[in-house]
């Protein structure tokens, strides 16, 4: 039966094959040849461009890929966070985020309406080509003006005021603004990544968005959409030479294959670690935390407009009613600052008289009654699982608020993009009347953290008050800066009085890290490895 | 019937599904709140700014004539340009693709090594302690949640003995395989191997203990069968009728199931993805859709839509193939 031979799967032969199949297998598993290959991931053994040389590389994973590399097309903080390892905003930060030299040298204000900035000498980009101020005023025009650039920057708003910027004669850089602005130079500091003109008129967006050419410490070595950006350091940055090589930025949502990542000495650096994790990272020899308070505070806005939220009795209930200083140690394990006003400590504007609105249910219930508002049914909706732990805090909110005797609430978990586009429309109408969110300011300034919300007209404003109104305006044009701070620290203490918001807290940034690497984490949510160094 | 004449046939009947699956997905955005238009424009953009965005992206039309638009690109391999990418959508899902593909098919291998065998001793053993393991071992596999279970592989094998990564997809097997061949590098080999190797048990332990529970109660059907009570009065080695004769009658249904399988993996490992940060269609299909990017969420399923029916149709041909009883009328 020679048929029946051929196509017979004897034992001998299932075993010939799974003994295969294994040694195949095991080959993958065993060998230490390969292991050189796990944190640097270059399989290429005729590169030698250095990003597999594990004692001078750093690795990064955080939660999201950028989705371009276009400085000025997006709005995603993990998408900057690629970016400004190899561009630079106009100013640098100190770590408390005042403004200090950077692609500025030396800035000044000419008049109302007029800004003067003046551009370091010297600066190479990462093609070679040099620095200029036109380079400087065309990276301001092309977030300002949609005919510039071949681009309508979703950034705009970044640069509120600002209508354009040339060179003058004397080789500095001229910022035109709508009117006085004192925000003009803290955005610069923040927003506005600086690229090359002609570099960037010479390419299509395509390329724009896959390729870099900054000033930054970093240049693109290589970019894989969706899996990882390598960069290897600039050897002529201005500032001096990164003192690590090479780096590779990738991303998990994940947070437990960040974390397990991390521990299994994959990675050097994972972002947005969950406060439950912290424990097991810090147990660790390997590994530890690196914290820093953020620049996100997270609030529940009440609508002005929207009974029972037109009384301020009721509003200054909700903030009695919960006690944050529990949720912070239980739900955020300590990872958090309770806030008191609209704007977060160290900021330009930010009143130090104010304290938190105390846990005092009795408080509350008495308010409620005063309001008028006794068996108030209301509802909070969330965007689910967009902040850290902020499903947990906004569960534990909802569970104090419906234990007062006189008020109850439900939550309703929604999409962040269906809550985005209700809260953004520009109709106050469609917002919903109570609700959670967290609001990233970089800019260091009060200002940015007190518009938006609490003044009428913009895209999504909440609350109206004439006096508080009044003042927050009065800071936006003020250019007096001891002026601008009282008027701001004012418009805090009346955000408290009212109780604009049930205010929660401040978000902390928590960062696992391998022992290998030192660094202190700072507020803007920025991994930038030039300030890291290894050990 | 000519298989010739049948996979014509085939094809113009998966073209009238394809085309369904693109009408479904196509309408799906309409029946989604929240807009693209809220991920690109500046938070202060004034209404006249978000129409104008609106009609940058072609929002602004009416629903059929954004359908015809959309059909009419399609037929000429075009899937739009990516919202939030600013890049063609095509590029992007393609690019994902292949580990998609890769990770599927490294679960159907799991499953075909380890399901069958199994199967096979279950049912000829039964009764005995490897029948008890092999069922206990399919409901454990069956119950199992794809998310615990990759984590727990991680934590285990990754975290606590450190013999695999953790994650990843360092290279793809195309490029490793280049390697091996042009190079005769092994290295890209053993690297893709071991980041597959988890993804791959996770995503195929439930399709494993699926066919064990299939191939065992096939087998203990055709062993029951005249024919086989036959081939043993022959004479024939019981080896030879249970592999020959029963396994062969058994691996019909089992093809069947096997090719659905595949296209739903591909579909499917969303999660294996997400757990193992693998590049594939189901994280660019997440991250898609929390921003709305339409282009890529659309492409990606009808892709995926596609491969199914291509899939269905070679299963079917391949049945065929496999017992000429069944016609291919």
């Amino acid at each position: 039966m020679p048929e029946a031979t051929e196509d017979r799967i004897s034992r001998r032969n299932y075993l010939q094959f799974a003994g295969a199949a294994a040694a195949v297998g095991l080959a993958g598993c065993a060998g230490e040849d390969v292991d050189d290959l796990e944190d640097g991931d270059d399989v290429d053994p005729g590169d030698d461009d250095g990003i597999d040389d594990e004692e001078n590389h750093l690795h990064i994973t955080q939660t999201q890929n950028p989705t371009t590399l276009d400085p000025h097309d997006h709005r995603e903080t993990t998408t900057d966070n690629i970016i400004l390892q190899a561009y630079e905003f106009h100013f640098k930060r100190d770590l408390d985020g005042n403004l200090v030299d950077g692609l500025v040298t030396d800035w000044e204000i000419v008049d109302d309406d007029r800004y003067q900035i003046e551009i370091r000498e010297g600066v190479s980009f990462h093609n070679g080509d040099e620095l200029t101020p036109e380079d400087s005023a065309f990276s301001i025009n092309r977030v300002v003006d949609a005919d510039v650039g071949n681009l309508e920057s979703p950034q705009r708003d970044q640069l509120a005021g600002v209508e354009s910027a040339e060179v003058d004669d004397d080789g500095h850089v001229l910022i035109h603004t709508d009117g006085p602005n004192p925000m003009t130079f803290a955005n610069l500091g923040s927003y506005c990544p600086v690229v090359e003109e002609d570099w960037i008129m010479d390419r299509d967006p395509e390329a724009i968005a896959e390729d870099m050419n900054g000033t930054g410490p970093y240049q693109l070595e290589e970019f894989v959409d969706g899996e990882y950006t390598d960069f290897t350091s600039f050897p002529d940055y201005w500032d001096g030479e990164a003192e690590i090589a090479s780096l590779r930025i990738d991303a998990s949502s994940e947070s437990s294959t960040r974390i397990n990542s991390l521990r299994a000495g994959e990675i050097d650096v994972a972002t947005a670690v969950p406060p439950s994790d912290a424990g097991a990272i810090e147990s660790d020899d390997d590994t530890y935390i690196a914290d820093a308070p953020s620049t996100r505070i997270l609030m529940l806005p009440m609508r002005y407009d929207v009974e029972p939220f037109t009384s301020q009795e009721f509003r200054q209930a909700m903030n009695y009613a919960i006690d944050f200083d529990s949720i912070i140690e239980n739900v955020l394990s300590g990872f958090g600052d309770a806030t008191a006003q609209p704007t977060l400590e160290g900021y330009f504007g930010h009143n130090p008289d104010l304290d938190p609105y105390p846990y005092d249910p009795e408080r509350a219930e008495e308010l409620v009654e005063e309001s008028g508002f006794a068996g108030a049914e209301i509802e909070l909706v969330v965007p689910a699982g967009r902040y850290l732990q902020s499903d947990e805090i906004a569960q534990a909110c909802v569970g104090y608020i419906d234990d007062l005797d006189n008020v109850s609430c439900d939550i309703d978990l929604t999409d962040f993009g269906e809550l985005t586009g209700i809260l953004l429309d520009g109709d106050i109408e469609t917002t919903p009347p109570f609700f959670l969110i967290g609001w990233g300011n970089t800019t260091f300034d009060a200002e940015n953290n007190l518009l938006p919300w609490l003044t009428e007209g913009t895209s999504q404003y909440t609350f109206v008050d004439e006096e508080l109104e009044d003042l927050i305006l009065s800071a936006r044009t003020e250019v007096d800066e001891d002026e601008r701070e009282q008027l701001l620290m004012d418009a805090c203490a009346r955000a408290n009085e009212l109780a604009v918001f049930v205010f929660l807290n401040r978000e902390y940034l928590i960062y696992g890290m391998n022992q290998r690497v030192d660094w202190d984490a700072t507020p803007d949510e920025y991994t930038r490895a030039y300030e890291m160094s290894l050990r | 019937m000519s298989t010739y004449q049948f996979l014509i046939r085939r094809g113009l009947q998966g073209l009238l599904v394809i085309w369904g699956v693109i009408t479904v997905v196509f309408l799906l955005r309409f029946m989604t709140p929240g807009s693209p238009v809220d991920f690109v424009a500046p938070l202060d953009a004034s209404p006249e700014l978000r129409a104008q965005i609106a009609r940058n992206l072609g929002l602004d039309q009416p629903i059929y004539v954004q359908y015809a638009q959309y059909l009419g690109s399609l037929l000429q391999g075009d899937m739009g340009f990516s919202y939030i990418r600013g890049r063609p959508a095509s590029g992007i899902i393609f690019l994902r693709l292949p580990a998609t593909i890769e990770l599927a098919v490294a679960a159907t291998v799991v499953a075909i090594i380890f399901s069958i065998p199994l199967g096979v001793i279950s049912a000829t053993r039964r009764h005995e302690p490897a029948d008890y393991a092999a069922t206990g071992f399919s409901l454990v596999g069956i119950s199992t949640p794809n998310f615990w279970l990759g984590i727990m592989l991680i934590l285990l094998v990754s975290v606590g003995l450190g013999i695999l990564p953790t994650s990843r997809r360092p290279i793809g097997l195309v490029p490793a395989m280049e390697m091996l061949i042009f190079q005769f590098e092994t290295v890209g080999i053993q690297t893709w191997i071991r980041h597959m190797i988890l993804p791959a048990i996770t995503l195929g332990t439930y399709f494993t203990a699926m066919i064990v529970r299939l191939t065992r109660s096939g087998m203990l059907d055709q062993l029951g069968q005249p024919y086989v009570k036959a081939a043993r009065a022959k004479g024939l080695p019981e080896t030879l009728v249970t592999y020959k004769h029963a396994l062969r009658n058994t691996m019909i249904p089992i093809i069947t199931v096997l090719g659905l399988q595949l296209g739903t993996l591909i579909g499917g490992a969303v999660i294996t993805e997400f757990v193992f940060n693998w590049p594939g269609l189901g994280t660019l299909i997440i991250d898609a859709i929390n921003v709305r990017d339409w282009p890529i969420i659309q492409g990606a399923l009808i892709v995926i839509g596609v491969g199914f029916v291509v899939i269905n149709i070679v299963v079917d041909a391949l049945y065929a193939r496999l017992n000429p009883r069944v016609s291919l009328e």
